[in-house]
């Protein structure tokens, strides 16, 4: 067959309508498939830069050494901008000859970062102490310093005032309020931010001063990814380079969950889109059985026959993969601006992939789903012509195992991992094994329930019953249809609440440490008449390991590199011998799980502690190890006896290593707390550091806000996602009833021709839709209820319940859905006179 | 190998059914000479149509050799026989089997076309345009009546210049007198192209202006008129 012969039967077959529902069904994979990756590659990038404000860059390099000029040289080379950032503690003194001021002192985390910084994220400034804040893109100028509200009244000072910084004299111009790269735990001291370029002058960075430097680093993926490729050989031990996966745990575990479910919605949308192909190209084949029987009379051969409809294929597959294309942009476009309120001013543009992956998504689906039954044809009797029950056999296996291949290629290309996608497939093939034999059970149980019934049941019964094989095939995708949409459902619920009670409303936004024994009283009394909500006092002290199992801190962290997992290697993690908080507890935190061993319920003989899991795998721990602390000059030996996951990460505090009561007996400690104050009480801050001077307090809003709106954007994404899988779920569910269209109207078009009323006819069709819907709700059901306790357990690490209203839920949405499509695809039949309906079939 | 353009010998056809094999053709030997016309006939289940379809090359007997237009269509495989199909054959059917997604003009250029045939357009028109529906070429099969879809079918089946042309029930599905002048078209084409006929019909009178008539009864020959 020639081109422009294959272009003629492609035009003519649109032209008759043949090729619409094929047509549409293309159109919505490559659609919705262009659609959601386009979205989610913009999300994604968005919530990258949104996360990647947590490190004030798109990766670090960390030292407690000066970074080399090699990787700023080598940075640069690459095209990537670069700040540095300089990190020590030191002392602020109140200028006395300022005035006002009257000389006290306090230590600040002193920042001092180069023109440039933050390279993501932004500052916050106020014009006064704990007062309103607003974003700024400036900083300090050279002779000038921004401090931490609680700095002011700690020193007794005002914007406009001088404090000294070592040796050197800055005026205080503005009050920091928030900076995206805020360090956790160790950072409690009030920060003080002034230029790199003034550091040389305080002449505080001495041989063994406490220093942390840091090349922050923005640009392309891939030129980082170069710097990273060319200077790996230099990095460790001495330089760690992170990304935001390596920091804010919390961020990194919710963004994962949300690719993965942004995946999961993709993966369902394409076999949707795929179910919705095959049934649009079988009723194309079925319809076209008597046209290849004439053809092949008129001389066409086999080879005819399967290289047309090929053809055939090949042009729908093109125009509907170049249309679906555009309108997958447009659908993106369409989502940006409804959810303009609730995404990122400037979204990222969004690389190739995505319409890529539509492109392919609509070939393979084409090869997959719709090739086969197309293929089938060339099979078809040419005595067709003269004998009409010549049907061609079909060839299940080949046709089933087109489209098991097709999706599993598809699903892995698209998801990248291999085991959320076997994990699908053979869930769904068991689902529907599974699914036709309750199907069939159903059916017939059906049939026997229908005998006893009106006649309209009865008719309704009887036609589904005789053609029981059919309306398996149809149960089973109308239950597999309904059934991922409850899977989206279920999955986005539980996703969204565990991310919103991460930080619930009222959740901690101040921590108070360096509370001295004999404030403790004073500051709780304080804390509990003023703060919406306040915690426990919680001892604490700082200490550093000395030895592990009798071997030296040192020799113990070279002992993990010969292994050949260096701490370095093993991800950025706490290192064994940094000096560290600690304290010791009789109860097992809130947020606290152990998971190994177990907390001690009464004070144990031995001191005994527990570490988390991770801090205990990064540096090679396990339970029974011998760990000497060195804590404020003071040794103490104790026995790791359980290991803990921190279950709920928040921006609060959490201990690496906690001892066992009495463990600690004799040594200095001071008390810590945490609590909840609303914005408009923030001046209590003023009162509690005038009346206890010595506490320290960190503030945490601004991360809050953060973690919260990253929150909002990825629950969007998820949501949406979720309608586009509605969408793709209607149109399986349209596709099918299409594809039975015929044989119901031609049965009951005959039905009309003998005599039945329209009342009955139409009845019989809504009781039909009804019963079919409601047993692929069973179904439907069922296998979500599998599903998701597999996804949430497996990949989503969700906690697992059972929904008992889902048994109820299913059917009724099976109901609603399927009557609803069902009679509105058919009810033509009931107002077309019969002889009109008989002569279209 | 035989001399007549269509001739058949020991044709068998056994269908495996439910209740066991059934025989539709039971040694069965037919030969048609060019330019013949040979009417098959019988009552319902004798056999008549599975004999065309193998006689046409649309099916395959159990046993027994079919030549067509000198070439041995029994020992083809399918992409061969219809390649001796579109090269030799027409075919008239008692339900028309016209595509209902095509035009009248259409229907008629499909052989042509399949041929690859550069005047398809203008050969069908001409054809359309003797079986006197030149007005209808843009019509399609549903907008036609029973007697119309007919003629287009007869001039879809001469179009490519058959040598042999296969009519089952021709008139069929037609009343009285359409059915005559649509038998009239179909004897007149035959005679104006030289085509030899096989036709299957109930009809006697049809059967009558056939040079041949073969009786089929139970799937055996019953009767040979010439």
């Amino acid at each position: 067959m020639t081109l422009a012969l294959v272009l003629r039967f492609a035009g003519r077959d649109w032209r008759a309508g043949e090729l619409r529902l094929l047509f549409a069904a293309l159109l919505l994979a490559v659609g919705a498939v262009s659609a959601v990756s386009l979205f989610v590659d913009r999300l994604q990038r968005a919530l990258v830069v949104e996360s990647t404000s947590f490190l004030g860059a798109d990766r670090v390099i960390d030292s407690s050494q000066a970074i080399p000029e090699r990787f700023r040289d080598l940075a640069r080379a690459e095209g990537l901008r670069v700040v540095d950032v300089v990190s020590f503690p030191s002392m602020v003194f109140a200028d006395s000859n300022s005035g006002r001021a009257d000389g006290r002192s306090q230590l600040a985390g002193v920042k001092a970062v180069t023109p440039g910084y933050p390279l993501r994220g932004v500052l916050r400034v106020a014009d006064e102490p704990f007062g309103a804040s607003r974003v700024t893109s400036g900083m300090p100028e050279l002779g000038e310093v921004w401090m931490d509200s609680r700095l002011f009244p700690a020193l007794g000072v005002a914007v406009g005032d001088q404090v000294l910084v070592g040796h050197a004299r800055f005026v205080v111009a503005k009050v920091i309020a928030g900076e995206p790269d805020r360090g956790g735990f160790s950072e409690f001291a009030p920060r003080l931010l002034m230029r790199a370029e003034d550091v040389p002058g305080t002449r505080v960075i001495q041989p063994a001063s406490r220093i942390e430097y840091r090349l922050g680093l923005a640009g392309d993926d891939d030129r980082l990814a170069a710097l990273k490729a060319a200077i790996e050989s230099e990095l460790a031990p001495n330089y760690r380079w992170r990304s935001i996966r390596d920091t804010g745990q919390d961020i990194a575990r919710a963004l994962e969950r949300a690719e993965s479910f942004l995946l999961l919605g993709g993966l369902l949308a394409v076999l949707l889109a795929g179910i919705a192909v095959a049934l649009g190209a079988n009723r194309y084949a079925r319809r076209h059985f008597d046209h290849v029987g004439v053809l092949k009379t008129l001389g066409a051969t086999p080879r005819d026959i399967q290289w047309g409809y090929t053809g055939v294929l090949l042009v729908i597959g093109i125009a509907g993969a170049l249309i679906g294309l555009l309108l997958g942009a447009l659908v993106h476009w369409a989502i940006i601006a409804a959810l303009g309120d609730y995404l990122p001013r400037s979204l990222p543009w969004p690389g190739p992939r995505p319409l890529v992956v539509g492109l392919v998504t609509g070939f393979i689906c084409l090869l997959a789903f719709a090739l086969p039954p197309l293929l089938g044809l060339r099979k078809v009797s040419p005595m067709r012509v003269m004998r009409r029950d010549l049907a061609p056999s079909a060839a299940p296996f080949v046709t089933y195992g087109f489209g098991v291949v097709g999706s599993l290629g598809l699903l892995i290309w698209y998801s990248g991992d291999v085991r959320l996608t076997v994990a699908a497939l053979v869930g769904g093939l068991v689902a529907g094994g599974c699914f036709a034999v309750v199907a069939l059970v159903l059916l017939r149980g059906g049939r026997v329930v229908g005998m006893q019934a009106g006649s309209m049941w009865r008719l309704a019964l009887a036609g589904l019953q005789r053609r029981h094989r059919e309306n398996v095939a149809q149960i089973m995708i109308f239950g597999f249809a309904i059934m991922l949409l409850l899977i989206m459902v279920l999955v986005r619920t539980a996703l969204i609440d565990e991310w919103r009670a991460q930080i619930p409303e009222g959740t901690p936004n101040h921590t108070l440490i360096n509370v001295a024994p004999d404030e403790a009283a004073s500051v709780q009394s304080m804390l509990e008449s003023n703060a919406d909500w306040a915690g426990e006092l919680t001892p604490m002290t700082r200490g550093r390991v000395s030895a592990v199992n009798d071997v030296p801190a040192a020799q113990w962290s070279r002992r993990i590199r010969s292994q050949g997992v260096s701490e370095g290697e093993r991800g950025p993690g706490p290192r064994l011998r940094s000096e560290r908080p600690v304290t010791f507890l009789a109860r097992l935190p809130d947020n606290n799980l152990v998971v190994e061993g177990e907390w001690w319920t009464e004070t144990p003989e031995e001191p005994a502690i527990s570490l988390t899991e991770d801090y205990a795998g990064h540096l090679g721990l396990a339970l029974g190890d011998s760990m000497a602390f060195d804590i404020g000059g003071l040794p103490l030996v104790a026995k790791v006896t359980s290991l803990r996951r921190i279950q709920f990460e928040s921006p609060q505090p959490y201990f690496y290593i906690i001892f066992s009561p009495g463990a600690m007996a004799g040594h200095p400690v001071t008390y810590m707390t945490s609590f909840f104050l609303p914005p408009e009480k923030k001046p209590f801050l003023n009162e509690l550091l005038s009346a206890h001077p010595t506490v320290t307090v960190v503030e945490w809003d601004a991360i809050i806000a953060q973690v919260r709106r990253i929150v909002a954007s990825v629950t969007q994404a998820v949501e949406l996602v979720l309608y586009l899988v509605l969408a793709a779920g209607t149109l399986v569910l349209i596709a099918s009833i299409q594809s039975s269209r015929d044989l119901r109207l031609k049965e009951h078009a005959l039905l009309r021709a003998l005599g039945g009323t329209r009342k009955l006819i139409s009845g019989a069709l809504v009781a039909e839709f009804t019963v079919l819907g409601a047993f692929a709700g069973v179904v439907a059901a069922a296998g979500a209820e599998i599903t998701v306790w597999a996804l949430n357990s497996g990949i989503f690490e969700l906690p697992t319940r059972l929904h008992p209203w889902l048994l109820a839920a299913g059917p009724a949405l099976g109901v609603a859905i399927v009557a609803t499509v069902g009679y509105l695809g058919t009810r033509k039949l009931v107002f077309s006179p019969p002889i009109t309906v008989l002569r279209e079939v | 190998m035989p001399t007549s353009l269509l001739y058949a010998t020991g044709l068998v056809k056994r269908v495996s059914t439910a209740t066991g094999e059934l025989t539709i053709l039971d040694d069965v030997d037919v030969a048609v000479e060019q330019g013949a016309q040979l009417a098959v006939v019988g009552e319902s289940g004798s056999g008549k149509t599975t004999l065309l379809g193998i006689l046409a090359g649309l099916d395959l007997p159990s046993a027994g050799q079919v030549w067509l237009d000198g070439a041995e269509i029994t020992a083809l495989d399918e992409e061969q026989r219809a390649r001796v199909r579109g090269r030799s054959v027409g075919f008239v059917f008692q339900s028309f089997q016209l595509i209902d997604s095509l035009t009248a003009l259409e229907n008629v250029m499909l052989p042509l076309e399949l041929r690859g045939d550069g005047r398809a357009r203008q050969g069908a028109r001409e054809f359309l345009q003797r079986v006197g529906l030149a007005a209808r070429t843009t019509h399609y099969p549903r907008q036609l009546s029973g007697g119309e879809q007919q003629r287009v079918a007869i001039a879809r089946a001469f179009a490519c210049a058959p040598k042999v042309l296969f009519a089952d029930e021709p008139t069929g599905n037609l009343d009285t007198r359409t059915g005559a002048r649509i038998a009239d078209l179909l004897f007149n084409l035959n005679s104006e192209e030289a085509t030899t006929l096989v036709l299957v019909t109930h009809d006697a009178a049809l059967a009558a202006r056939c040079g041949a008539t073969l009786a089929l009864e139970a799937g055996r020959i019953a009767g040979v008129q010439r």
